[in-house]
């Protein structure tokens, strides 16, 4: 299925995750446990956005509104029934009456998200450049206005509450290792190659007969699949959230993290987000310790936002492929015979 | 089937509302090597975008073994087994040698195997086996060159349209494509339509000539024939014999 090099970076790019979650579970202090496990939904999702803007070379900020989509299928078709008729009042009657296991519900919502971006995306599919950009950034706008407005399914801009709590780290850390491999798989697939010719230069690869639509709308359903079963797992493990959740801040730190590691692989989407997460949550540690100790007159805000954007733009002008560059970890060691065998 | 050839029709190309091509019929046939030359800017590139349905053609007809295929879309040209090469190269720069020639057979929907397979023989055929898994752009432009016909020939076409194949190439290298090329009708079975501004390789190659200048054919028929016509002497051949009269 694999050659000997991707199944290297399969087996490299695992290495981090368990240790992660065996160290986390070993340790056992809660806080640590919670960043964990935000750390492996957002690699998730950035594996998921990878799929799509590495192979394709386009940038969505539909992203997160996909991972709102899994979140709130996945809380409605799970909670319990008593507490739905409290937390929804107006919901409709078949789904008032619904509760299936929060594990199924997850996937379910991986599979909604999917079905809904099969069917709205199709047409945006032959956009390039800016014009796909800014398609999909009114996507996101979409998708988050139906989910401010759509009450009587998401309670409107108010907070849903009363969601099962069922994730753990080894759910969120065994979902990230098998996004991992699906991710992997599809960029080595026959799609993902094409998709990655179309990338590379689109006027080629419809010659050779490449449908570039078409490539890029398979490229778009599984990312969207990825970010909705994110979606779930987080809905299971914050167990009350409201729209605001999907939006512009999310999308920005997860498109910090693949930027920051390296669009174009796999390995980068791993390290970028494992990196920024530490770099984050430290500042956060270090911003709360500052504001504690009343070190300055008035409370520091927002250091971790400006830093990410900061490190942003200091990969792309410094580093435009990010830490990783374009080989995977499991090329790293026939680097210099791709580059400079002659 | 009996006749399979390539055949375009009084075609025409508009570019807001500038004729870019005016009526040009020309017939490939499995088997042969057409030439298509002309001066600079007189419509070659535009002929071969519009065969394979890289720009619009705004009358006349292209069908390929009887099959009409004009205003498709790039890639379902492709499926009719018309494989191009560009006036730029156009590689997927990000890529390996090995996975663009690759690419050639895998869009044609054939399996991985079978298309590593088709890889590995042109790679041989073509000397280009040690670049294998290298980037195609740490490539030099011949090297570059060649993988852009392997990669079209991996999709076994019936037709190869090939934008001045040999441009950015030394003497020594094009004398090697110019063997290639003149086994390869025979080899794969498919006809061949050629650009190319090198008129000794043209005419060592090609068995048919078309003249097109300012978008018109202006002479068409086998290589003595051509030459002898005063229209081509005067647009094309006679400015070429005249500068090399002067540099003599």
């Amino acid at each position: 299925m694999f050659n000997k090099n991707t199944m290297a970076t399969f087996f490299i790019l695992i290495i981090p995750i368990v240790i992660i979650v065996i160290g986390v579970d070993l340790i056992n202090i809660r806080l640590l446990n919670r960043l964990a496990i935000i750390l492996c939904i957002n690699m998730i999702l950035v594996l998921g956005l990878q799929s799509f803007m590495g192979n394709s070379g386009i940038l969505s900020f539909a992203h997160i509104g996909f991972m709102g989509v899994g979140a709130y299928t996945s809380a409605l078709l799970a909670m319990p029934l008593r507490m739905k008729s409290m937390a929804l009042p107006d919901l409709y009657l078949m789904l008032k009456t619904i509760e299936i296991s929060p594990y199924l519900a997850i996937f379910i919502g991986g599979l909604v998200a999917a079905l809904l971006a099969a069917t709205i995306s199709y047409p945006l599919m032959r956009l390039s450049d800016a014009a796909a950009v800014i398609t999909s950034f009114a996507l996101l706008v979409v998708l988050h206005t139906v989910m401010v407005h759509w009450s009587a399914v998401t309670n409107g801009p108010r907070t849903l509450f009363g969601i099962k709590a069922i994730t753990d780290i080894y759910l969120a850390g065994g979902v990230a290792i098998v996004m991992l491999f699906l991710t992997l798989l599809y960029k080595e697939s026959r799609y993902g190659l094409l998709l990655r010719a179309v990338r590379d230069d689109q006027v080629a690869a419809s010659a050779i007969g490449a449908n570039l639509s078409k490539l890029r709308w398979i490229g778009f359903i599984i990312s969207a699949f990825m970010a909705g079963i994110a979606g779930g797992i987080w809905a299971h493990f914050i167990t009350s959230f409201s729209p605001n959740a999907f939006y512009l801040k999310e999308t920005f730190v997860i498109l910090g993290m693949l930027v920051i590691g390296g669009t174009t692989t796999v390995t980068g989407a791993v390290i970028g987000t494992i990196a920024v997460s530490v770099v984050f949550d430290g500042l956060r540690a270090i911003e709360n310790m500052i504001n504690m100790a009343q070190m300055f007159p008035k409370p520091i805000v927002g250091m971790t936002e400006v830093v990410l954007a900061i490190a942003m733009i200091a990969t792309l002008i410094l580093r435009p492929g990010g830490i990783t560059g374009s080989l995977e970890v499991g090329c790293w060691p026939s680097i210099k015979k791709r580059l400079y065998h002659r | 089937m009996k006749n399979k050839m390539l055949s375009a029709t009084g075609l025409c190309v508009d570019f807001f509302g500038l004729r870019a091509l005016d009526n040009v019929s020309l017939t490939i046939s499995k088997g042969e090597i057409v030439g298509l030359i002309g001066p600079n800017g007189s419509g070659k590139t535009t002929f071969v975008n519009a065969l394979t349905g890289q720009v619009a053609v705004s009358a006349g007809q292209v069908t390929c073994n009887g099959q009409n295929i004009t205003g498709l879309p790039p890639h379902k040209v492709a499926y009719h087994g018309i494989a191009r090469s560009f006036q730029i190269v156009r590689l997927f720069d990000e890529l390996t040698i090995s996975e663009n020639i690759e690419l050639g057979a895998i869009a044609q929907g054939v399996s991985r195997k079978t298309a590593k397979d088709r890889a590995n023989e042109l790679m041989i055929k073509f000397d280009l086996q040690s670049y294998s898994d290298q980037l195609a752009h740490t490539l030099n432009y011949g090297d570059k060159r060649r993988v852009e016909i392997s990669r079209a020939l991996a999709s076994q076409p019936n037709f190869l349209l090939l934008d001045e194949p040999a441009a950015g190439m030394n003497e020594a290298e094009s004398d090697t494509l110019l063997e290639i090329l003149n086994q390869l009708p025979q080899d794969y079975d498919l006809g061949i339509l050629i650009i190319d501004h090198d008129m000794s390789l043209i005419m060592r190659l090609c068995t048919r000539l078309h003249v097109i200048d300012s978008g018109k054919t202006i002479g068409e028929g086998d290589v003595e024939t051509v030459r002898r016509l005063p229209k081509v002497i005067e647009a094309y051949l006679g400015s070429s014999a005249d500068s090399e009269e002067k540099d003599a």
